[in-house]
């Protein structure tokens, strides 16, 4: 079954329920079809502006569609918004926390808004290093990464089934960024499903199983992490002591150029058609640049970075 | 209504009810002090009696020095008591959303399986408790004032709680009015204006009826009209006042529950 679900989902802005004054209608999101499987780690990506937000808070009743629809672990967005925040978690985007409170009143307050049990927080607190001490310290006095783990903590202390986390890593150190890669990924191995909303393309690439691409409000990809790679076009170095192989025609080999001993090229999809027609060859090194997830975001967003 | 919201609500808001309360009964107390030290004293009537001042500056706000019930009404109605229960029939109330909004901690409230309507009913809830709290302090002050200068016969006590309604309906309206623009605002500053705006334009017209006949007619446009504290402590409840002031509360209160629902609620800026 699909975690989440949308159909056309448009979101319009400009048109209140009580319209005070008459501002220009803004398109935010236009025609969002999607689907995210249960069990999941599902990317989203786009800068700030595409339309990142406003589809989580359409997701989760923030928002009110002006065209289409959508679903959440099999409930409507609209209808039944208390029970999909019920089975779900939200870490939202420069997450604001009740500064009066202590790291732990403030877990305790909004666990207790659930009505059960948060199973999960001691855990999620030391596997954050949220120490006894820092829990018992004020919330005004936390630092941007404290606060950032704490939202972490209070999304999923009461294990949901579904965790929507928006720019998660914001404000973490290497080492804690690191620590909450093996966290997701446990959550995964243990069947929740997680909408990761990002623009660190490197981290998305790291953790994420598929990812939508997100543009001015429409959505331009949706594929596995691993094929949108596999398709990519990578660099290639071959240096060579002996006669240079004919790689013209080899499947997805392009741009052969060849100086001094040194052959270039760029190769795209299935790495085994080139390295048949180098088996022969004295090949003394070779460089086959990793595909990175950064090169497909700029291809879709080239236009833009044109202008 | 969400009882947990609520306890958290009050836990934030005690310290400046407790600073309230305290204020607003000994400021009711001294009422009753003022009232036999000034009120009682016969040449101070006379001159009040003999014309020199104009009659309307006796009768502040429906209120007056020579009786106790016209002293206890005196200090209802006065701007520094109606300023310390406006903290939270103004102040509280119109915050109460548009505050957290503005933080941006409303985002971690509404993440949470609570819907709005629970959210607006335990802040209205939560609004006219510290409300009939202030009052009942005020009330309570100005009984003990009265006891302590031995004139508590002269206020007929059984028409307290109809005094205590008639401020708890009048405030009521104010902070149904304040929550309604709290639910409908992004910002503080639209919420806490308007509500502000109400109150001080309604409050003006009906000190302005009192000290200038010719602009009576204006007082009725004033929820503070509706507030009768002497004759509310001489003849009892006012059916009219009591029920104009709860449709105000209810109307306010209804468009708010229709609103907060429907509206978005963008990402904070």
């Amino acid at each position: 079954m699909a975690a989440i679900t949308s159909e056309g989902l448009t979101k319009r802005y400009g048109h209140g329920v009580v319209p005070i004054r008459r501002t220009a209608s803004v398109l935010a999101l236009d025609s969002l079809d999607l689907e995210v499987r249960e069990g999941e780690i599902f990317g989203f990506l786009g800068p700030n502006g595409a339309g990142k937000s406003t589809t989580i808070r359409l997701l989760l009743g923030y928002l009110h569609p002006s065209a289409g629809r959508a679903t959440v672990l099999g409930l409507d967005t609209v209808r039944q918004s208390v029970e999909i925040r019920r089975r779900a978690g939200y870490l939202p985007g420069g997450i604001a926390l009740y500064d009066s409170l202590t790291g732990r009143e403030l877990l305790a307050y909004l666990a207790d808004l659930y009505g059960r049990p948060a199973p999960r927080r001691a855990e999620l607190c030391e596997r954050l290093e949220l120490g006894q001490r820092t829990l018992d310290r004020r919330v005004r006095d936390y630092s941007r990464g404290m606060r950032q783990k704490i939202g972490i903590v209070q999304a999923l202390q009461h294990d949901p089934e579904l965790a929507v986390l928006d720019e998660p890593t914001e404000g973490l150190d290497p080492l804690m960024q690191r620590a909450f890669y093996v966290l997701l990924d446990d959550l995964r191995a243990a069947g929740r499903t997680i909408f990761f909303s990002s623009h660190v393309l490197s981290e998305v690439e790291r953790v994420c199983d598929r990812v939508a691409i997100i543009r001015r409000g429409r959505l331009v990809a949706l594929e596995d992490v691993a094929a949108l790679l596999a398709r990519r076009r990578r660099r290639v170095e071959l240096r060579l002591t002996g006669e240079v192989p004919a790689l013209a025609g080899v499947p997805g080999i392009s741009g052969i150029e060849v100086r001094d001993g040194l052959v270039t090229c760029h190769l795209e999809g299935d790495v085994a058609p080139f390295l048949r027609a180098i088996a022969d060859a004295t090949v003394t090194d070779l460089l086959i640049e990793p595909a990175h997830l950064e090169e497909a975001f700029l291809e879709y967003y080239a236009d833009e970075l044109a202008s | 209504m969400n009882l947990r919201l609520l306890r958290r609500t009050v836990a934030a808001q005690r310290t400046k009810l407790l600073l309230v309360m305290v204020s607003l009964a000994f400021w009711g107390a001294l009422m009753p002090i003022i009232y036999k030290t000034i009120g009682l004293d016969a040449n101070i009537k006379r001159l009040f009696e003999s014309g020199a001042l104009p009659r309307q500056f006796t009768q502040f706000g429906g209120g007056d020095l020579f009786s106790l019930p016209g002293a206890i009404a005196l200090g209802f109605i006065h701007p520094l008591a109606v300023a310390l229960v406006a903290v939270f029939a103004v102040g509280f109330a119109a915050s109460a959303v548009a505050g957290e909004r503005q933080r941006g901690t409303l985002e971690v409230l509404l993440a949470r399986p609570v819907p709005r309507r629970a959210v607006y009913l335990t802040l209205l809830v939560a609004t006219l408790g510290f409300i009939g709290l202030s009052l009942a302090a005020l009330i309570a002050g100005a009984i003990a004032g009265s006891a302590f200068v031995g004139l508590v016969g002269e206020v007929d006590l059984e028409n307290v709680p109809a005094l205590w309604l008639n401020g708890l309906l009048l405030f009521g309206a104010l902070g149904s009015i304040g929550l309604a623009a709290s639910v409908a605002s992004d910002r503080l500053s639209h919420a806490l204006g308007p509500t502000l705006a109400v109150t001080i334009v309604s409050y003006f017209l009906d000190v302005l009826g009192t000290l200038w006949p010719d602009a009576e007619g204006l007082r009725s446009w004033s929820v503070f009209y509706y507030l009768k504290p002497k004759e509310t402590l001489i003849q009892g409840a006012q059916g009219f006042d009591l029920g104009l002031l709860a449709a105000i509360g209810l109307a306010a209160a209804v468009v708010a529950l229709m609103v907060f629902p429907r509206r978005d609620i963008a990402a904070p800026s």
